[in-house]
């Protein structure tokens, strides 16, 4: 069960406004699903990931990007990007 | 002129100067034009592809050298950039995003004379499985409208079923290429994860999701991975096939292989009909000379669990990015504070994804992280040595590649847990890298149903070759539209 | 007691490219953002290509600072927005799976105490932000993402630093430690920067952020220190917080309570595999590193029988000892070292005076052999250094220029010291009763040579001649 204040406080921090007021509902009904993986066993187990070698990785070069990619973006002053006032 | 016709019989034709691209395209786009407005499946249309295709036929008239498409009309899901095109992964957040450059994948084909006819629908982000959460509109089934024609790459299945295209790419993270592929009859393939980069896909959740071709013939899929697959110095996760031909001796037969039937997916919940399906699909493949044989998989009660958790927090992380500041839609900063610009810009992601969103925000933080990710990762793992040991006795795993039938469009969009349970066959391939395939086998009351084989790991070329022997034994009618 | 804790950041200055993009790792020489790409820039479909040499670094910097170092290493996002992060969430590492970062728990020794080092990351470094004006009055913030994606070495301390002397001896060590790995110019504006953390009497830690320099970083802790001991000494309770550090009025002030706490979701990073570093490419790597400070030193004094305070200071400056390694020879060894510690110090004792200086090591060979010969004095010598740094040339030239050359011949130094004698009478009476005297008469013939001539054949012919 999660409370509407746990579901308003990850809205915040993931920067979601909450219109629909249906989400409280779902997202308990879709959380409530995930019990299930308490049943599983699987305490024990570990997590392992895929592996390359060092050498398989990017050689230390300058490639310069070929394009002005700065004029595809939005809200671009002169030479910087725009973006809200910090408090 | 037909345009009902396998992209190998396309180039076949083509290259000896029985058809002409451009003819080819022109009667394609005529047939966008018939079906579009019942069926949905393009966002975008490429305005220059018949003149792309009167290239092609003069390239060919001159004699001078060209790619192995030669012209074929290619939809591409509106999830995987093509350089100076709108790519939106169907929400109004990407209304306006233009991909700056190709994925690996277009720019492969490009190299080999494809020519994308267009964008296909997708639930936004490819987040879904019915194509109902596209912020654009649904797609519809083909073979009767009233249905959901399965998702994400809705639009893809539905592009190819209705003749809209020759083949079409979509991405599976969960089942989001073979379940369109079973619900419009056409085939879907999941490759082992890394065969094909992933560079230029837009990511839900990367950890487990693959681009995968969608066609009318196996024979069509071994030819697209051709051309497609291998190691990308754009993509640190992709593994190097050493350029195999899948083609090559794809007729090679099953006899002798061993196939296991997965029991938890034909357990509770299946429809009789594709039960019934899957029962036949198992003894035409006894036919032609394989061992079939019941496997547990139990693992597999907790996958849906796992892959939702695991893909709520990558998405959380991956759409992170969509805060409107350096790309996405008109919307002046001035006047607001960060979070409450942020908040407000990011109301334009959908419902679906607004509540992946929170989940994603939830399964992974810190007070939760212990209940929920870290044991649906545990359950990948051990999933993924489950499977690893069965096929240390099988060559194959079968089962069918949706438990239910294609439903109506509505029916099941309020019930979060309901469209969970739709994905329980396909989620196992994903979280455990395998390759899969669906196959179509059956129609019921005029709905398709299709047929899922999974291989081990870089078994790729096997899998086709038994994907191709079970296709053979099967002769289904032709798409009501 | 006091304990202090520290956080650095190094950006790898000397790559190429960034960590995972092949955009320009040194950023500085660019307009704003002009040295980004779809990858730095976090656009949907791109992904990270890590930079295999910055591993490399990163791990010899574990080395260097005696980490373990383990056989894969794994990386992480942490999840945060913020306008300078285009992907918002950091690519980083940790070490929840098992010890997973470059560097595990290693020491280094400042004097004779050791600081334990906790873990060394390797992670990318965010964008910059620019506040135009009055922060009351700025209505929108200025990003510039050229510094998005540089390779940064996170190398964080067990708190064992007692106060701030420690701290910015154990600082410049490292910063010398780390230009000497050739994998970081620390001079460089923002290239090294450090949190810390302190507390007092076994009470709770207060993290300090926003420390623009090394200089600013002692005076915080210092700060810090004494603002807890003031109200440790009230019994008022200290909270467990993070302050910023206010550069203008060289305080620290608690960070305004945040509308929500953070929880960063750390969880792996899925386009990065694993990267296993074995056995054989850590060999090489060890092969590969320069020669240590330490080890230099100990080569200055036991091979050329240089003074231990001047090795100290040619071993731990990479531009000194580079000049030193390429300059010497077996005979002129402690002449190089004593030029470079005693003349050429005072001369390129900046960042841009040794990027503007004309110096050679081949000019400083020639100086030292020059010296060594009797062809110039050391005062010549100086004076020569002085105009080769600042305009090069060759050092004969320079000679005949400035008119340096040694008098050598007893003739010709005789013909000035007679007219020396000749005009100083009274003082060649004084030098006659009182030998102690002389000097005088020494120094007015160098004044006439301008130094150039050898003091000793002077004293001598002066001797004999008075």
């Amino acid at each position: 069960m999660v409370t509407q204040k746990e579901i308003q406080h990850v809205a915040k921090l993931m920067k979601i406004e909450l219109i629909d007021p249906s989400i409280y509902e779902r997202v308990d009904k879709m959380l409530g699903y995930f019990d299930i993986l308490d049943s599983a066993g699987v305490e024990s187990e570990e997590i392992i990931f895929r592996e390359i070698p060092i050498t398989n990785l990017r050689e230390d070069k300058y490639i310069p990007y070929n394009e002005k990619l700065i004029e595809k973006l939005n809200h671009y002053k002169g030479t910087y990007v725009r973006a809200p006032k910090m408090v | 002129m037909d345009i009902k016709i396998s992209a190998l019989q396309f180039t076949r034709e083509v290259k000896s100067g029985n058809l002409s691209a451009e003819e080819f395209m022109a009667k394609t786009l005529e047939q966008i034009q018939k079906v579009e407005e019942k069926l949905h499946a393009f966002l975008s249309l490429n305005d220059n592809a018949l003149k792309q295709a009167k290239e092609i036929d003069k390239k060919i008239k001159l004699g001078q050298k060209i790619g192995k498409c030669f012209g074929m009309p290619i939809s591409i899901k509106d999830n995987i950039c093509i350089k100076d095109t709108k790519t939106t992964c169907a929400s109004k957040m990407l209304e306006n995003f233009v991909a700056p450059y190709d994925a690996t994948v277009i720019t492969k084909l490009k190299q080999q004379d494809a020519i994308f006819v267009g964008k296909v629908n997708l639930d936004e982000f490819a987040m879904g499985l019915t194509t109902e959460f596209s912020a654009y509109g649904p797609s519809r089934n083909p073979w009767n409208t009233d249905y959901v024609p399965g998702g994400s790459s809705g639009g893809s299945a539905v592009s190819v079923s209705a003749f809209e295209c020759v083949a079409s790419l979509g991405s599976d993270t969960g089942g989001s290429v073979r379940n369109p592929a079973s619900f419009c009859s056409t085939v879907g393939y999941k490759p082992t994860y890394g065969l094909i980069s992933r560079y230029g896909l837009i990511s839900y959740a990367n950890s487990i999701e693959q681009i995968g071709p969608l066609t009318r013939t196996v024979e069509d899929t071994a030819f697209m991975l051709n051309l497609i697959s291998g190691i990308d110095s754009n993509d640190d996760t992709t593994v190097d096939n050493h350029g195999e031909d899948y083609l090559k001796n794809i007729d090679s037969g099953i006899e002798g292989k061993k196939i296991g039937i997965i029991k938890e997916m034909i357990g509770d919940g299946i429809d009789p009909a594709v039960l019934s399906a899957t029962k036949d699909a198992i003894s035409k493949l006894e036919g032609l000379g394989a061992k079939c044989e019941e496997m547990s998989l139990d693992m597999v009660k907790y996958s849906v669990a796992a892959y939702y958790t695991i893909t709520a927090t990558e998405a959380g992380s991956n759409l992170a990015r969509y805060d409107n500041l350096r790309y996405g839609y008109d919307f002046s900063v001035e006047g607001y504070e960060f979070n409450s610009y942020i908040e407000k810009a990011r109301k334009k992601l959908g419902p679906e994804v607004t509540r992946r969103m929170i989940l994603g925000g939830f399964v992974p933080s810190a007070g939760h992280a212990g209940k929920y990710f870290l044991k649906a990762l545990k359950v990948k793992n051990k999933l993924t040595r489950q499977i690893n040991d069965a096929f240390k006795k099988f060559d194959l795993l079968i089962a069918p590649t949706v438990p239910i039938l294609p439903f109506k469009i509505g029916e099941k969009i309020d019930d979060p847990v309901a469209l969970f349970l739709v994905d329980i066959n396909t989620v196992t391939a994903n979280l455990t890298g395998k390759p899969a395939i669906s196959i179509p086998f059956a129609i019921s009351h005029g709905l398709p149903i299709g047929i899922q084989l999974i291989a081990n790991s870089m078994d790729d070329k096997l899998l086709l070759q038994a994907a191709h022997a079970l296709e053979k034994t099967v002769k289904l009618p032709e798409v009501p539209i | 007691m006091t304990k202090i804790g520290l956080e650095i950041h190094c950006q790898l200055t000397k790559l190429e490219s960034k960590l995972f993009c092949t955009c320009k790792a040194n950023y500085r020489e660019f307009e704003p953002n002009t040295n980004i790409c779809p990858i730095c820039m976090g656009l949907p479909g791109s992904l990270p290509r890590l930079n295999q040499k910055a591993v490399e670094k990163a791990t010899m910097i574990a080395m260097a600072l005696n980490c373990n170092t383990p056989e894969k290493i794994a990386f992480f996002r942490k999840n945060y927005f913020y306008p300078d992060l285009p992907k918002n969430f950091q690519i980083t590492q940790l070490n929840v799976y098992g010890d997973t970062t470059v560097g595990g728990t290693g020491t280094l020794m400042v004097g004779e105490k050791k600081i334990r080092i906790t873990r060394i990351q390797l992670e990318e470094d965010p964008g910059r932000l620019i506040y135009e004006g009055s922060s009351e009055k700025n209505q929108i913030t200025l990003v510039d993402y050229n510094r998005a994606g540089t390779p940064l070495v996170e190398i964080v301390t067990e708190p064992d630093f007692e106060n701030p002397k420690e701290v910015r001896e154990f600082l410049n060590i490292l910063s010398d430690l780390l230009e000497n790995l050739d994998v970081s110019d620390p001079s460089l504006e923002g290239a090294m920067r450090a949190d810390a953390n302190v507390s007092i009497e076994g009470g709770n830690k207060v993290e300090i952020k926003n420390i623009g320099s090394f200089h600013d970083l002692e005076k915080a802790v210092h700060f810090e220190i004494t603002r807890q001991q003031s109200l440790h000494s009230r019994d008022i309770p200290i909270i467990q917080e993070t302050r910023h550090w206010d550069d203008k009025r060289k305080i620290t002030v608690s960070s305004r309570s945040k509308e929500e706490d953070l929880d960063y979701r750390y969880f792996l990073e899925g386009d990065i595999p694993w990267i296993k570093i074995n056995e054989e490419t850590k060999e090489k790597l060890k092969t590969e590193m320069p020669e240590s400070i330490s080890s230099k030193k100990q080569r200055y004094i036991t091979k050329y029988n240089i003074p231990t305070q001047v090795a100290e200071v040619l071993s731990s400056d990479k531009f000194y000892s580079n000049l030193f390694e390429n300059a010497h020879t077996k005979e002129n060894a402690k002449e190089v070292a004593n030029i470079i510690t005693t003349d050429l110090m005072g001369l390129v004792d900046t960042r841009e005076k040794r990027a503007d200086s004309k110096l050679k090591p081949s000019h400083l060979k020639e100086i030292a052999d020059s010296i060594q010969s009797g062809k110039i004095t050391r005062n010549s010598a100086k004076n020569a250094l002085y105009e080769i740094v600042k305009m090069g040339g060759s050092l004969s030239d320079i000679i005949t220029k400035l008119d340096l050359g040694n008098i050598t011949t007893e003739s010709e130094l005789s013909k000035i010291i007679e007219l020396t004698i000749s005009e100083e009478p009274l003082a060649v009476e004084q030098a006659k009763s009182n030998p102690q005297t002389i000097n005088f008469l020494v120094g007015k013939v160098m004044q006439k040579t301008k130094g150039k001539a050898d003091p000793k054949l002077t004293l001598d012919l002066l001797k004999k001649m008075i």
